[in-house]
């Protein structure tokens, strides 16, 4: 496999008019690698995939996709990178083979390669219902993977998939992740927005997203060590009224993050101290736990820490 | 490119093909509002009814009172002892014809002869059709009775051309036929673009690697050959239902819906990249479409018309269009007028395709 990165993004950035939606941004992606893009809605992800799939040209900064730049308005680009959008790509109103043979088409791919293409991708996804289906009658899950299939017709190198889940029946959800480590195992690289936590702890690495800012990158791992240097806690009050002690506890020294999860609430503290000193006065009745931090305590950091 | 253009051909022609929604308002409500419109728009007055009152034996009366029943615009009414004004009152009739005291041979001979006409002017169209027939009608009988020594109070010198008959469906027809495929044409492009942008396939459909030239085509030729289909349909079913005539070449016609059919569709376009959604592009089609065909001349000349109108008219591509298929139609397609009309419809298609093209791509991104 060769070295050189599949994406090589130094300094992009895309202003709309007065509004810049992707702010000076940089990283690489390597071959073979599950990248995520993670970040509220509006945080400029789908910005930053559009462009790098050549259909928006950047305001500043430069980017190479499998070696190719801008330069001639993204035509190089959109040949070697297979693209789904997060609004339905198929039409509902054509067969399994009308869409697949309009997206052959659309790529003028010579129809015996497109055929074998279908035969290969089909396997991939274990599609086995006939090619004169309607794309309506299909559920939820078949019809992203198929619209999977229809993206990568054409055997890109990099596929950007731009929250390919959503509105998804969960069973269908793992089964698509299932299908994306496949494809990088094939030595693809695969870029991916979400929205959910736990598809994102699956990427091997993540980038935050805020604003149009990058605000963190790393492995799901990295990410919560450095969000996360000290212990944190899980308090269950068991009934007690938690109020007196939250209040208090927001005041303690080495705190980082407080936040609810549903009844009970998570502490993260600069070491082992100040958390031992911070729980003393905890009521009888409630218990303190250590956790590991997930990606969503991470996300809250980061993101939400940051607007407050 | 070729391979591109005919994967979209096929994909749009499935789509709209398919949708039964799309084959009635491309293939039934054509045919349908063309007869309705056909019929319904007719200026030409049938039916009138018309009661005749008159002395025992006056032949002469009896002879003019049978031609207007030949005529074929008049039905006879038969009533009992009514008086003339309740006939009419009464919704009866619509016209009485009352011989003179006497007879109108001897009132004719005193040099007066002159019938009464009794006419039903709450329907003021029918009325002046009343009229205009009866001079008619009064004027041939005038000759017939007296030969050329007769000297008719009034002279009537209309010749009617291409239309004798003045079947008003001869002339309103080709008129609704350019509405209908003008009004097809435009919602049905504006409308398939705002639909895939509403959903997303225009994501997939910009992601691949084409020319904004190609996808513009690839969204736009489809929808030509349908409109060129459209008018074929529409020009077979006027000829089958009102026996409207094609007098001119099959070519001649074929180049005017082309012409037409390219600027209407490039409008569609146009619209549909202003436009957000579908229900957006189906009002901005609306929007073109009436002043559109108000000022076509299709119902309403265009010469009385007030000065700014008439600029504006010069405007309408469908006045255009609908001048060409009378002058193929009926006429047999005289030059002059078609390669004027013709230029100047072609000139408004590549306007509107150009303005198309650059909208178009301006919206790509």
């Amino acid at each position: 496999m060769n070295a050189a990165p599949a994406l090589e993004v130094k300094r992009l950035s895309i202003k709309f008019g007065d509004f810049t939606a992707v702010d000076d941004v940089s990283f690489a992606v390597n071959q073979g690698e599950i990248f995520g893009f993670l970040g509220a809605n509006g945080a400029g992800k789908t910005t930053t995939i559009r462009m790098l799939c050549g259909l928006l040209t950047p305001t500043s900064g430069s980017a190479l996709v499998g070696g190719l730049g801008f330069g001639d308005g993204g035509l190089g680009i959109k040949k070697i990178v297979g693209y789904m959008s997060q609004k339905f790509t198929l039409y509902n109103d054509l067969t399994v083979g009308e869409n697949l043979d309009f997206a052959a088409g659309l790529r003028k791919l010579a129809p015996a390669f497109a055929k074998k293409r279908r035969h290969e991708l089909f396997e991939l996804i274990g599609f086995n219902k006939p090619l004169s289906s309607k794309v309506s009658q299909l559920p939820g899950g078949i019809k992203q993977e198929l619209a999977l299939a229809a993206a990568m017709l054409h055997d890109p190198e990099i596929i950007f998939l731009d929250e390919p889940t959503s509105g998804v029946a969960p069973a269908s959800r793992a089964r698509f992740w299932g299908l994306i480590r496949r494809i990088t195992g094939l030595g693809k690289t695969v870029i991916v927005t979400t929205h959910y936590m736990d598809e994102a702890e699956q990427c091997g690495r993540i980038a935050l997203m805020r604003t149009g800012r990058l605000i963190a990158l790393g492995s799901p791992e990295e990410l919560k060590r450095s969000a996360f240097p000290g212990p944190m806690a899980e308090l269950d009050f068991k009934g007690a009224e938690p109020k007196p002690f939250i209040s208090a506890l927001e005041k303690a020294a080495g705190l980082l993050e407080l936040s609810p999860h549903g009844m009970r609430w998570h502490a993260a503290f600069a070491d082992k101290a100040a958390m031992d000193a911070a729980l003393a006065g905890l009521p009888p009745s409630a218990a303190a736990a250590l956790i590991q931090p997930s990606l969503e305590d991470v996300f809250i950091r980061l993101v939400e820490g940051a607007e407050r | 490119m070729k391979r591109t253009l005919l994967a979209f051909i096929r994909k749009e022609l499935i789509q709209t093909l398919r949708d039964v929604r799309m084959r009635v308002l491309l293939f039934g409500a054509p045919v349908i509002q063309l007869t309705i419109f056909g019929l319904a728009l007719s200026t030409e007055i049938k039916n009138i009814n018309l009661a005749v009152i008159s002395g025992p034996g006056d032949a002469m009366f009896g002879r003019v009172a049978e031609g207007f029943y030949a005529s074929g615009w008049f039905k006879r009414v038969i009533y009992g002892s009514e008086a003339p004004f309740e006939l009419i009152a009464s919704g009866r009739a619509d016209a009485v014809l009352i011989a003179p005291a006497g007879g109108l041979a001897r009132s004719a001979a005193r040099g007066d002869g002159r019938m009464q006409l009794l006419v039903d002017a709450t329907n003021l169209t029918k009325a002046r059709a009343v009229e205009a027939y009866a001079r008619n009608i009064i004027s041939a009988a005038a000759a017939r009775e007296y030969g050329a020594r007769a000297e008719p109070a009034l002279k009537f010198d209309v010749r009617v051309l291409y239309n004798p008959a003045m079947e008003s469906s001869m002339f309103l027809v080709p008129g609704v036929m350019g509405m209908l495929v003008c009004l097809i044409t435009i919602i049905l492009t504006a409308m398939s673009l705002a639909r895939e942008r509403e959903v997303g396939t225009f994501e997939t459909i910009v992601s691949a690697p084409l020319s904004d030239a190609e996808v513009l085509l690839g969204k736009t030729v489809p929808y030509v050959l349908l409109g060129v289909m459209d008018a074929a349909l529409v020009v077979a079913a006027g000829y089958l239902i009102f026996g409207v005539p094609v007098r001119g070449p099959l070519w001649q016609l074929a180049l005017a819906s082309l012409a037409l059919v390219i600027t209407t569709v490039s409008i569609g376009t146009f619209i549909s990249t202003i436009a957000r959604n579908q229900q957006q592009a189906m009002l901005g089609g609306f929007m073109f479409l009436f002043p559109a065909i108000l000022m076509s001349g299709i119902m309403y000349p265009v010469e009385n018309m007030p000065g700014a109108i008439i600029a504006a008219a010069y405007l309408d591509p469908l006045m255009y269009f609908v001048r060409l298929l009378r002058n193929i139609m009926l006429k047999g397609g005289d030059l002059h007028v078609l390669w004027t009309n013709l230029g100047a419809l072609a000139l408004m298609a590549l306007v509107a395709a150009g303005a198309a093209y650059k909208r178009f791509k301006q919206t790509l991104n």
